[in-house]
């Protein structure tokens, strides 16, 4: 699954996202190194997480209430956004509302990640995606500059065309 | 009216390439069926029961006579010679093939048009009143706050994939013309206390399967913080509209589920966060979008005793022209001019159709009598909105050669018609055979003008594209056992005095609609007093005297 941060592709991920039915059967968390685990789980495990004394992250979706951690993001390194289905626009508006909160790390879009949408994405604040296409290659990032300009602002530089 | 700058142009000219590639890479198969779908319905593009339809979007119903005459080339070149307005005042081509549509975009966006979010889980095409700018008792002209809203709602990145389709109209007159009280958001311009003009924000109106009738959530927001608010109401839905059960999933349900007033609670939470922000409207960007809306260039001699003297001859001299003045002009701002419709309900027509042929002589027509602009209306017509009384005639007479002046604007047969199951692939039963029943029905022109104002709406399916739950009489077509069936309801309205109709009974067969709408109109003549309108009378008398009279048993 290819991963683009800030609009190259990168061939070493540190991150390890575990997802919640590995951690309900209660495998182990890694040693070392970064991961990112569910909203709930992390709430649950939060001092265990923090003793690990390594990066860490968390994995939300639309369901998730997430006024609490637009309140406080200072413990993570990587908030992962899922996006379940191709027509479920909710990781839009997260990502708006944490850029807004003042996060300012690894904002990472999961799920149906696909090229038709990634300018979209890195407009509402997303700057690392996890592609759902094997088949996708270097040629296919010209699809973050496909629309050169752009009325509403973005979360890079949210003046409005009337503001520039 | 608006014009683009390279912003606006690079805008549209860089989407034609980026979706003549999806389409490329669609019909290579490198691009599944189903994102597919999701791209090219955000670009107007359905696949219908006979062939692709392209909808291409006229914001706010305005059009150039240069932008006309595209449209009747590419009705002419890529289709069979017509195209279809819309309710939202877009026109629709039913016939062009799929691998030409990057080529229709192109040739459109030459002439500042594109077919951006004319379908889809989108922000779809701003409505509003087609007689902006024209009309008597307006607060203000609204087109440059729709103007506003298009540039922000155009490609906006975090509302592309909302839970379903999303409307906005606007409306500045006492009287609305613009439906405002069944669209998502309805914004009617308002004036407070120390005589501010801004917007009353009405949301969670609709049609459909579940008819709702918008609720009022800001009586009055100041025209800087439009576009914060909406960005504000988006977001709200955007995260918390349905998205289990598509027809649980317009922002009317969320509304309705939440209350309006815990709607309006987490819309002011959200607010709070970005009102004053960035999208803040500046004066000069509302004095920008004001300027391109300014009045033309009106002829002062327009009311002069020659233009008045040579009015009232031919009006005492033709009938038909008489006719035509009474039902399809109307009063104007400026003396010695009139708002003049252009009847796109032609006897055995199908309503809104409009040939290539007739596009370019309405486009000759808005140049030489109308300032080179045309409208199109939410009842699927066009306006000239300001033509010199003295060539009223004239104006009539090229309307006639082109079989545009049937005077029958705001009659019975001034019908808002879907295509039906005729061209749609969702509809559940045919229109155009019973619009076209209908009009022979009902061919006694003094019969229409003495039933007065009557708005009959047909939809061919639950979908309600045609608004027959807002019409005095509105026809909804069922599908019962592969047969087509009626429904009919009575007493609704989409002005300001929105309502929705009541279903009469039990629907009739496809061979009794015109009958049963003759025994409704029957009823209302027998009860009506002095000059009261259909409308009032179903007010007054209730729809029990229509029920008895259309299911009277027979003797």
């Amino acid at each position: 699954m290819p991963l683009l941060i800030n609009q190259r592709i990168v061939t070493e991920d540190p991150w390890q996202l575990l997802d919640q039915a590995a951690l309900d059967e209660g495998s182990p968390l890694p040693e070392n190194g970064p991961v990112a685990v569910p909203l709930i789980w992390y709430r649950q495990n939060r001092e265990a997480l923090q003793l690990r004394n390594s990066p860490l992250g968390v994995i939300v979706n639309g369901d998730d209430n997430l006024a609490a951690l637009y309140a406080d993001h200072s413990q993570l390194d990587l908030i992962a956004i899922e996006f379940p289905t191709f027509r479920d626009g909710r990781g839009f508006s997260i990502a708006r509302q944490l850029v807004r909160s003042g996060f300012n790390r690894q904002i990472r879009a999961l799920g149906h990640v696909t090229r038709d949408r990634l300018a979209l994405m890195q407009s509402s604040g997303f700057n690392a995606f996890a592609i759902n296409d094997e088949s996708f290659q270097t040629d296919h990032l010209q699809a973050f500059s496909e629309i050169s300009v752009n009325y509403q602002g973005t979360t890079a530089d949210p003046r409005p065309v009337f503001r520039r | 009216m608006y014009q683009y700058n390279q912003i606006d142009q690079t805008l549209v000219d860089e989407r034609v390439e980026q979706f003549r590639d999806q389409t490329r890479r669609f019909l290579n198969g490198e691009l599944a069926e189903d994102e597919f779908s999701a791209l090219r319905l955000m670009n107007g593009l359905y696949i219908q029961r006979q062939a692709p339809m392209l909808r291409v979007a006229v914001p706010y119903g305005l059009l150039s006579s240069t932008q006309m005459r595209k449209l009747a080339h590419v009705a002419r070149t890529y289709d069979r010679g017509y195209g279809h307005f819309t309710t939202r005042t877009n026109i629709q081509f039913n016939w062009p093939e799929l691998a030409a549509v990057p080529d229709i975009l192109a040739e459109l966006a030459q002439v500042q048009m594109h077919a951006i979010q004319t379908s889809g889980n989108c922000i779809r095409n701003t409505t509003t009143d087609p007689y902006a700018g024209v009309a008597a008792n307006e607060l203000e002209d609204p087109r440059p706050y729709c103007e506003i809203i298009r540039q922000w709602s155009t490609l906006h990145p975090e509302f592309a994939y909302l839970p379903r389709k999303f409307k906005i109209a606007v409306t500045g007159a006492t009287e609305d013309r613009a439906a405002s009280q069944v669209h998502d958001i309805g914004l009617q311009m308002a004036q407070n206390a120390d005589g501010e003009i801004g917007f009353e924000v009405l949301v969670g109106g609709g049609l459909g399967r579940t008819p709702i009738i918008g609720k009022s959530i800001r009586k009055f927001l100041p025209k800087k913080h439009l576009l914060s608010y909406l960005d504000a109401i988006l977001r709200v839905y955007n995260l918390k509209g349905r998205r289990d059960n598509k027809y649980k999933a317009r922002i009317k349900i969320l509304v309705e589920a939440l209350g309006p007033d815990e709607f309006r609670r987490l819309v002011e939470e959200e607010w709070a966060h970005i009102r004053d922000g960035e999208l803040t409207l500046t004066d000069a960007e509302i004095a920008r979008a004001k300027s391109f809306f300014t009045l033309p260039d009106y002829d002062a001699n327009a009311a002069s005793a020659n233009a008045h003297a040579s009015l009232s001859h031919s009006l005492a001299t033709d009938i038909e022209f008489n006719a035509w003045y009474r039902h399809n002009t109307l009063a104007h701002r400026v003396d010695g001019y009139r708002i003049a419709i252009v009847s796109l309900k032609p006897y055995l027509e199908a309503p809104g159709d409009i040939t290539d042929s007739q596009m370019d002589a309405v486009a000759d027509l808005a140049d030489r009598y109308s300032f080179g602009e045309t409208r199109a209306t939410h009842h699927q017509n066009l306006v000239l909105t300001d033509v010199r009384e003295g060539d009223l005639y004239a104006v009539w007479q090229a309307l006639a050669a082109n079989n545009l002046a049937r005077s029958n604007i705001g009659t019975l047969t001034d019908m808002i018609v879907c295509p039906g199951f005729d061209f749609c692939s969702l509809a559940n039963a045919r229109t155009l055979n019973i619009s076209d029943q209908i009009n022979e029905h009902f061919d006694d022109m003094d019969h229409l003008y003495d039933l007065g104002e009557i708005r009959l709406n047909m939809s061919g399916c639950i979908n309600a594209c045609a608004h027959h739950h807002v019409a005095d009489i509105g026809i909804l077509g069922v599908d019962k056992k592969g047969e087509d069936w009626y429904q009919i309801s009575l007493g609704g309205s989409s002005k300001e005095d929105a309502r929705l109709g009541k279903i009469l009974g039990r629907s009739v067969p496809a061979s009794d609609v015109a009958l049963t709408v003759e025994k409704i109109l029957a009823v209302y003549v027998d009860q009506r007093r002095e000059d009261e309108s259909f409308a009032q009378v179903v007010l007054r008398v209730g729809i029990k005297p229509f029920k008895e009279r259309v299911y009277a048993t027979a003797h």
